[in-house]
């Protein structure tokens, strides 16, 4: 997929919004990061999963991913969504750790698979959500 | 000490009264009415009235426990709990209600749920507005990560994990096409499935339009409006009323960590059902392949496959194998959802599945019974991943 789909942006709250926030501002995916023991987590936690600290900072994280999963749509009832059916949406394992869902783009649907390195990019849409994209690395 | 505790439940509690409403696409009843009618329903078939019963189990959105006890006439409620994980609730329900059962929390136990799962996408022009709503802490996970890239509901969700498994397992559209077939063809025996005079064969199956790979619209259980429930009592009590009593002979649920977010899962493959199964059955002292049937949670055909494995019938990837050559089918070793299932009877959140399992225990399921069967298990399944099981027997 090349096009933008015009979708209604989510209003999150909580530490999702945080989590937003920091990646619109930095325009780069800023993901949760542990201050004590230096894991990254997705989504935000209130605790460390790994050492159950509370401490953490959203940073940046290099976009580098490969395709853990991948989700083909042949069918939509939203109007944002079926003129550009089929279309692929990506879970792309980061070099982190933590896993995002992404769109795919500059390669056709039939074109992913497992395993296949992709570089994740963000886009804005508002000051508190940013859609997120998938490209061959 | 948790093992002996869970020993204890073992034989303790039976299942005593079932009732279902028909399954259907469209009804003038609301779901109160249906949860309602489906209560008393149960509670006669028990040989009970309404107010011998107190504790209630309900379900875990649309419908508040205390409206129950008012509309069928609960006079003393002592006891009531809601297992919150969608389609593993009412199985999971089972073990909660043993356990009250178990210590004398309480005696007689009602366990229900009801939807409109086909009227409410179709809402009238003159529907009046109510509060009737489900909701789940993932609710959250789907509008911040999922729903931005247009998956909105179950299917899509589906797609994001049953895509792994479809590819990196190399599992074959056949092998959800047998479970989506086997569904069927119990249908066709069972006046009240939604899809009786449907048959359906592979090649149909491997035609219908795909919807978010692998899965297509064969793949998917059916949208009903409908309602079900189930009595519980003491295996004494049981056994002073009018049927065989189906006792609960091991249960359990587990959850998936994490359980409210799909993909960053250890393995997003993991289900609650892996962790559930090895309980329940260590519970219960007996093995899967003991087992006369299978009523498996059926939401898509390709999380049947998934909890099969999780059962123990097959490793992961590998129950295409177990599905193949009528093996679940009425006839063959390990017939699956005799009822058709949410596939092809209809979709009650898998309290159909219980209805279905006492029936067949009590030798009572007609042309689908599974002759002489003592001893079978259902599973419960819900978003995204909670898994639960019980496994049933006939008393004596």
């Amino acid at each position: 997929m090349d096009t933008a789909p015009q979708i209604t942006a989510p209003r999150p709250d909580e530490l999702n919004l945080a989590f937003y926030q920091a990646t619109v501002a930095a325009s780069q995916l800023c993901v949760q990061h542990c201050t004590r023991c230096g894991s990254w987590t997705h989504p935000p936690r209130y605790f460390c999963p790994e050492c159950t600290s509370p401490d953490f900072s959203f940073d940046r994280v290099s976009g580098a991913a490969t395709v853990y999963s991948y989700s083909i749509s042949h069918f939509s009832v939203e109007p944002a969504w079926k003129p550009l059916l089929p279309y692929a949406v990506i879970v792309a394992e980061l070099a982190e750790g933590p896993r995002v869902i992404a769109l795919a783009r500059g390669m056709a649907p039939g074109d992913v698979h497992i395993g296949m390195p992709v570089r994740i990019t963000t886009e804005r849409r508002s000051d508190e959500f940013a859609l997120f994209w998938a490209e061959k690395a | 000490m948790s093992r002996r505790v869970t020993a204890s439940l073992s034989g303790k509690a039976a299942i005593v009264g079932i009732a279902e409403t028909d399954y259907l696409r469209g009804t003038e009843q609301s779901i109160l009415q249906m949860v309602a009618g489906a209560s008393m329903a149960a509670i006669k078939d028990a040989g009970l009235v309404p107010r011998d019963v107190d504790a209630i189990i309900p379900p875990p959105g649309y419908v508040a426990w205390d409206e129950i006890a008012a509309h069928v006439g609960m006079a003393d409620v002592r006891y009531t709990a809601c297992p919150q994980m969608g389609g593993a609730s009412p199985t999971a329900g089972l073990v909660t209600a043993a356990a009250a059962i178990a210590t004398g929390l309480a005696e007689v136990v009602l366990l229900t749920i009801g939807w409109n799962g086909y009227s409410a996408l179709r809402p009238r022009p003159d529907a009046r507005p109510n509060n009737r709503r489900f909701t789940a802490a993932f609710f959250d996970v789907v509008k911040n990560y999922y729903a931005p890239y247009g998956l909105r509901s179950p299917p899509f969700w589906y797609s994001l994990y049953l895509q792994r498994y479809a590819r990196h397992y190399g599992v074959p559209a056949e092998a959800a096409g047998a479970v989506a077939l086997a569904c069927r063809r119990h249908a066709q025996l069972n006046a009240k499935a939604l899809m009786r005079d449907r048959p359906l064969t592979m090649q149909e199956y491997l035609a219908s339009p795909m919807i978010a790979e692998p899965l297509r619209k064969l793949d998917c259980c059916v949208e009903t409006d409908c309602a079900a429930a189930v009595v519980m009592t003491s295996i004494e009590r049981a056994r002073d009323l009018p049927h065989v009593p189906v006792t609960l002979l091991g249960g359990a649920e587990g959850h998936p960590n994490r359980p409210d977010e799909l993909v960053n899962r250890k393995d997003i493959l993991d289900l609650g059902l892996d962790l559930a199964a090895p309980r329940a059955f260590a519970m219960a002292g007996v093995k899967p392949h003991d087992m006369d049937f299978l009523q498996v949670y059926d939401c898509f055909t390709y999380v049947v496959l998934l909890e099969l494995e999780a059962l123990g019938f097959a490793q992961r990837g590998g129950a295409g194998d177990f599905v193949k050559d009528g093996n679940i089918e009425l006839g063959g070793r390990f017939p699956l959802n005799t009822h058709g299932g949410m596939m092809s009877q209809g979709h009650c959140w898998g309290m159909n599945h219980i209805v279905e399992a006492t029936r067949q225990l009590r030798h009572a399921a007609g042309p689908a019974q599974v002759a002489g069967c003592k001893l079978g298990l259902v599973t419960g399944y819900g978003d995204l991943g909670d898994g639960s099981i019980a496994i049933l027997g006939r008393d004596g």
